[in-house]
């Protein structure tokens, strides 16, 4: 072999080490495939990789006293059989709503994604702090084009500092509320929920998030949790068939539970006309069950409301409906904090007086839920959003200080 | 002995996108080697039980599962498939995610030339560039280690021809 050959082909080896080392699986692939490799695993195969974890454990900690340690076993074993029930199981945080849309809940989990557990216990340990976006990500806001159609809202909202005052009333009778999580769906998951609304994968069309899915006059598209802005795994479904009607709402719940897509939990509707007044947009504004404190609204990174879209256009005879797959929650109860610790709290985020920041008197505050993400994992947690509006220059804007409820 | 048999989450976390890269370079779709990739490792985990390290290396025993993925995809898609794919210049077309995030990677055209070599050919450079020894690639390709290293470097001349001639 000639020197100069020789040495190309040194070159060609070292490309084909970096083409090798360099060429990787999307991002996410190796612990979805991990997730569902243990998915699959056998029940005694659970079992007995549970049990031999645990004895690791117990190894690695030779000073524990014997007493202590069969405590622990004890109170492994009860968790593990919680643990091992699966996806619709049913453990200590599965609630027992009556809406059952017909979908598959996903991911995980003891609890369907109801209003919320009656006696949630699963989930423990140190919460991811919520919080909302501090920068205005548009200037149209609170307009959102998720589905390419511009809805118009009567107020602006106001990302900037402000200096804060308290005028309104604050009740809050529970010393507890519940947490959700759910794990992060995948492409299996996907699957199976587009079989349970009769879609199976449509290898024609462009692959996009989790899935492209296609069954009688419509296609899905599934797509996983999104960090910036937070928002849970969603589907978008689009139907070309003609619905009919004249009333939108019964028009778009129609087409809701002819997808089996009718939402699993409580909610408000809401109704709003676009911009250019060619579609209507009917939210089903999803609500978190408070017991006694009556409901919250999950709210988004801008402190908005939100839950299921059906945009309608063409005569309603085109729809397209936006929102979080159904998932499988965990559930767990959390001490709160009081109302004057949460006022205290809202303050506690004014400008300095004399900043020359707008001054904003707070006069409403409600209990919310709004969706932390936490990488393969989110919750749904509970917090305190309080607002006042003021106006500078003829225009009225709207303050909202978002207060985390869980203590510390 | 089971006891010199590492956790299979530890085999699965070394060799994960070693098997990757491996199946990638034979199919040039990313959703392929994704699905086959997926095979290989729940075919390894079934298997894990019967592997006996005294015998062979976790890598051996994996490329060869993972070279058996292979060619079973290949037979149930058919040859013609892949020929199709074969005399075209670029890999399949794709938009999805997974493509995409590939199009920031190098050399994937390098790949792509791999992938139109003979079979014997294209798995002598897979195998040997996913880290493998020439003798657990000649145990692989059953041949012996000098033979296995005579064919990777035909394979390697083949290929640099193969690059040249696309650069024409």
């Amino acid at each position: 072999m000639s020197d100069p050959e020789d040495s190309e082909l040194q070159a060609l080896q070292r490309q084909l080490d970096d083409a090798f080392q360099t060429t990787r699986p999307r991002a996410g692939f190796e612990d979805d495939l991990w997730s569902r490799m243990q998915a699959r695993r056998p029940l005694w195969v659970q079992v007995r990789d549970f049990f031999a974890g645990l004895l690791a454990s117990v190894r690695r900690v030779p000073a524990a006293p014997a007493a202590a340690v069969a405590v622990v076993l004890v109170l492994a074993i009860g968790v593990g059989i919680l643990s091992l029930r699966g996806p619709g199981g049913g453990g200590a945080g599965s609630t027992a709503t009556s809406r059952d849309s017909g979908t598959a809940p996903l991911a995980g989990g003891a609890a369907a994604s109801g209003g919320g557990p009656k006696t949630p216990s699963k989930l423990t340990g140190p919460l991811p702090t919520p919080a909302l976006t501090q920068a205005a990500p548009s200037p149209n806001l609170p307009t959102r084009t998720i589905n390419g159609a511009g809805y118009a809202a009567s107020y602006s909202l106001y990302f900037g500092p402000t200096t804060l005052t308290w005028g309104g009333q604050l009740d809050v009778t529970a010393t507890t509320l519940p947490v959700y999580r759910f794990q992060e769906p995948t492409r299996a998951d996907a699957d199976r929920f587009a079989a349970s609304i009769g879609a199976a994968p449509a290898p024609n069309l462009p692959r996009e998030g989790l899935g492209v899915y296609s069954g009688p006059n419509f296609v899905v598209v599934v797509s996983g949790s999104t960090f910036q802005p937070p928002l849970e795994p969603t589907f978008r479904l689009t139907d070309t068939t003609p619905n009919g009607g004249t009333d939108p709402v019964g028009v778009a719940f129609l087409y809701l539970v002819r997808h089996g897509l009718r939402p699993t939990w409580n909610y408000q509707i809401e109704t709003q006309q676009s911009i250019d007044s060619k579609s209507i947009r009917v939210t089903f504004l999803r609500l978190f069950d408070l017991g006694t404190q009556g409901q919250a609204n999950l709210i988004d990174s801008v402190g908005s409301a939100y839950g299921i879209e059906v945009d309608l256009s063409g005569g309603q005879t085109r729809a397209v409906a936006y929102g979080a797959l159904p998932l499988n929650l965990d559930a767990g109860t959390y001490p709160i904090i009081t109302a004057d610790q949460a006022i205290h709290s809202a303050l506690a985020q004014s400008a300095p007086a004399g900043s020359g920041a707008p001054a904003v008197r707070l006069t409403g505050a409600e209990l919310v839920y709004i969706l932390v993400p936490a990488g393969d994992h989110s919750y749904y947690e509970p917090a305190f959003l309080f607002s006042g509006l003021f106006t500078v220059e003829g225009t009225t804007y709207v303050k909202r200080v978002l207060v985390p409820a869980v203590a510390a | 002995m089971v006891a010199d048999r590492p956790p299979f989450e530890d085999l699965y976390r070394e060799f994960m996108r070693r098997i990757y890269a491996y199946v990638r370079a034979q199919v040039t779709s990313s959703a392929d080697a994704e699905d086959i990739t997926a095979q290989v490792f729940m075919n390894a985990y079934h298997a894990y039980g019967r592997f006996e390290p005294r015998n062979t290396t976790p890598a051996a025993w994996l490329f060869r599962i993972a070279r058996n993925a292979t060619l079973d995809h290949f037979r149930a898609h058919g040859r013609r498939e892949r020929l199709r794919r074969s005399i075209e210049q670029q890999p399949v077309a794709e938009v999805d995610p997974a493509g995409v995030a590939e199009e920031r990677i190098q050399y994937r055209a390098l790949l792509a030339y791999v992938a139109k070599l003979p079979e014997r050919q294209r798995d002598a450079i897979s195998l040997r560039h996913s880290g493998l020894s020439f003798e657990e690639v000649g145990g692989l390709m059953s041949c012996s280690e000098d033979a296995a290293k005579m064919l990777y470097h035909r394979a390697l001349k083949a290929l640099r021809e193969s690059v040249q001639e696309g650069m024409v």
